[in-house]
């Protein structure tokens, strides 16, 4: 069955360039301009994703997003120009799933589709209750939880608690860009605040540690003034 | 003064043949010849009066004892005395007289100096307050050349040299301004170069410096014939003068500087705004543009003719879309007040961040970046160092071929994060070396098929640099071929 991707975007060119790059991946795309509108499409119809742009005429992105949350869990991937850094952390900390800053090539745009529908479908077979995974895998990244450990090509690498429970949490959310705000909350504990220093550091280390070239992260790749982004490696 | 003295000359002996004909009078009418010494030190006394000097009235004293003795004494019509206790009377008569016209001079010296003072100080008075009440340098031009013109009831000019135009001279006679062309000007101000200098003359006139915290802001003429005593005596109320002036020109000068500062500032604001503006709605399009090319770009196999014309117009887009996000960075920066938003930024994300960006416009190239060991968080605004490694990065994949190594170094020392871009290209031309900074600054030295650029990208990134309190810098590498810059911020959070 193909999957019905809304698209809701008032620039027209653009518009019109992602939903005829969709159609030809294959999906099922709706397309409309103004923020209401959309929200009738989600209500009426079975939508699997949502394409956001955040600047709209009639109501604001975040205002749309905040009403799809209220009631549905389909991913919503946000478009938005190069200079709203604040608001693409919002929309993420609001429930955004993933972020695209226009211009964008379109194998981005399919690479974060691609991601956010994966994950999207795993969490809807996780909701029955099944074991949680023990291991996880990424390029040359392995990690077993139950046995707390980490390996790199391979080899086992010693992190240190908290730069275990950062690649820990990283792994489980591949492809997925992940705020300060959300990476302070699962790995340093809710009340840490916005500290995002000792986020910045612990990263550091853990990169000279995971990355071969630390200068040039293959793993977890930075989301300037958002956050991080675990990069999923290509299985050769 | 030939003429003074002999009209001094004149008055003196005037004054003492008179005295000595009411002397002879008084004989003739048989009156005490004691009556002749008050006579003649009365006249001593007029001629103290009507000369100027003390000269004329100590002349007159000698002369008017001479005179005494020679008509009023036995033997008369000589000199000789016949009693000696003349001699006495003729010694208290010289001490009186000399006493008489040394006072009587003196008191109408002191009027005298005190009826210049009160003019002077009218004179200056009356300059100020009309000085304070000029609106232009031309209008204080005016009262320069009138008032010293005044002062030595002559002609007198003034050519002011803190214009933009070349200077002209303001003459002032009569009710007439005369407003001419002042050909030898440079020469004028060549002559004032010393800065102790303050006055000095040619055949053309006599040049006065005004001069304002040391610089020459004009020069006050007067005609070459005048005399040099008659500026030499007034010289003093001249400079008076001259200083008054130049308090008024400095006042107009900052005044005009301050009101062509906010004219600036005025325009600056509205050419960023605009420009802004222009750039905000440009790369909207430009979304598309290269959206729509790139698609274009997936569905067209790389054989096809149409492959490489596609190519064309995303790069083309993209190219402009650069140049976009660095003039929104430039007006950013350039808005009167730099807005540089700074936070604890981890120099080597925002490192990688940049490459990252210029390995997918150009992936045929690829960047190497050295780490050290140690990590700090430096203060900065992340997009705006970005947008300065990017711009680095862009230069040296322009100037390099695609088997020469870029390479991107991050150190720390000294509380300084320094990062440094070097690539194994051409290099630097001496020529561009001090100037690659500058705004719309293009070598010329280049080949014609290096790709174009406007010369903004290395002014934006030492206007970024620079609000951020570091410092950059641009040279050839020693080591080998290539060029090499480095830039560097201030490490520590008291520098946020």
């Amino acid at each position: 069955m193909k999957e019905k991707i809304l698209v809701i975007e008032d620039d027209v060119q653009i518009s019109n360039f992602i939903m005829y790059t969709l159609e030809n991946e294959g999906f099922s795309v709706k397309g409309v301009t103004k923020g209401r509108e959309g929200l009738r499409h989600i209500e009426k119809e079975d939508i699997d994703l949502v394409l956001l742009d955040l600047g709209l005429p009639d109501i604001d992105g975040m205002e749309v997003l905040r009403e799809i949350r209220k009631e549905w869990e389909m991913p919503v991937i946000i478009v938005s120009a190069r200079d709203q850094d604040k608001e693409k952390a919002d929309a993420l900390d609001e429930g955004a799933d993933d972020y695209l800053t226009k211009p964008f090539s379109t194998t981005e745009l399919m690479a974060r589709i691609r991601v956010a529908l994966r994950h999207y479908n795993r969490m809807r077979r996780q909701k029955e209750p099944e074991q949680e995974e023990t291991t996880y895998v990424n390029g040359g990244l392995f990690l077993d939880t139950e046995k707390h450990m980490v390996l790199k090509n391979g080899e086992e690498i010693h992190l240190s608690p908290l730069e275990y429970n950062l690649l820990l949490l990283f792994m489980k959310n591949q492809g997925k860009a992940l705020t300060y705000g959300y990476i302070l909350k699962n790995v340093w504990g809710e009340g840490y605040g916005q500290d995002t220093q000792v986020l910045r550091t612990v990263m550091a280390s853990t990169r000279r540690k995971i990355e071969d070239n630390p200068g040039k992260p293959k793993y977890i790749l930075t989301e300037i003034g958002v956050g991080y982004r675990m990069k999923e490696q290509e299985i050769k | 003064m030939e003429r003074f003295k002999g009209k001094n000359l004149l008055k003196t002996a005037g004054i003492l043949a008179g005295a000595t004909l009411v002397g002879t009078g008084f004989r003739e009418l048989l009156f005490p010849e004691t009556n002749n010494v008050v006579i003649y030190i009365f006249a001593v006394l007029l001629t103290a009066r009507f000369t100027s000097g003390y000269l004329w009235g100590l002349i007159s004293s000698i002369a008017a004892v001479l005179c005494y003795n020679y008509f009023f004494t036995a033997p008369y019509h000589t000199l000789a005395v016949n009693d000696p206790s003349y001699f006495v009377t003729f010694v208290i008569m010289v001490i009186t007289a000399v006493m008489t016209s040394a006072l009587t001079t003196k008191g109408k010296l002191l009027k005298e100096k005190a009826e210049e003072n009160a003019s002077v100080n009218r004179i200056l008075y009356d300059l100020s307050s009309r000085l304070s009440d000029a609106a232009d340098m031309e209008n204080i031009m005016i009262l320069a050349s009138e008032s010293v013109g005044a002062l030595f009831q002559t002609e007198a000019g003034c050519i002011c040299f803190t214009g933009e135009t070349e200077p002209f001279s303001i003459w002032k006679c009569g009710d007439k301004i005369r407003k001419r062309k002042e050909e030898n000007w440079e020469k004028i101000r060549q002559g004032f170069r010393n800065p102790e200098e303050e006055c000095w003359k040619d055949k053309n006139a006599w040049y006065y410096a005004v001069r304002g915290h040391g610089r020459l802001l004009a020069v006050i003429e007067l005609p070459a014939d005048t005399e040099w005593h008659q500026i030499h005596k007034k010289e003093k109320l001249l400079f008076s003068v001259i200083e008054n002036i130049a308090l008024a020109m400095e006042r107009i000068q900052i005044i005009t500087e301050r009101m062509r500062d906010r004219e600036k500032m005025e325009q600056e604001r509205y050419r960023a705004n605009l420009l802004r503006s222009i750039s905000h709605d440009i790369r909207t399009p430009l979304s598309g543009i290269m959206g729509t090319s790139e698609m274009l770009l997936s569905m067209t196999e790389e054989t096809d003719r149409r492959y490489d014309m596609i190519q064309g117009i995303y790069h083309d887009a993209d190219w402009l879309k650069e140049l976009v996000e660095n003039i929104l960075s430039l007006t950013r920066l350039q808005d009167g007040k730099i807005h540089v938003n700074k936070e604890m930024e981890a120099l080597e994300e925002v490192a990688a961040c940049a490459v990252e960006r210029i390995e997918k416009a150009s992936p045929d190239r690829e960047i190497q970046i050295t780490l050290p060991e140690e990590f700090y968080l430096v203060p900065m605004d992340g997009k705006l160092i970005q947008q300065v490694i990017t711009n680095l990065l862009t230069n040296a994949v322009k100037h390099t071929k695609k088997e020469e190594k870029i390479e991107l170094l991050i150190g720390y020392e000294n509380d300084r994060a320094t990062v440094t871009v070097r690539d194994e290209g051409e290099g630097l031309a001496d020529t561009d070396v001090p100037n690659v900074f500058q705004m719309f600054y293009t070598s010329k030295e280049r080949a014609a098929d290096v790709k174009r650029g406007i010369g903004l990208g290395l002014t934006i990134c030492k206007t970024i640099v620079e609000a951020h309190g570091g410092g950059i810098s641009g040279r050839n590498r020693t080591d080998r071929r290539g060029a090499e810059f480095t830039f560097w911020l201030p490490v520590g959070e008291e520098n946020l």
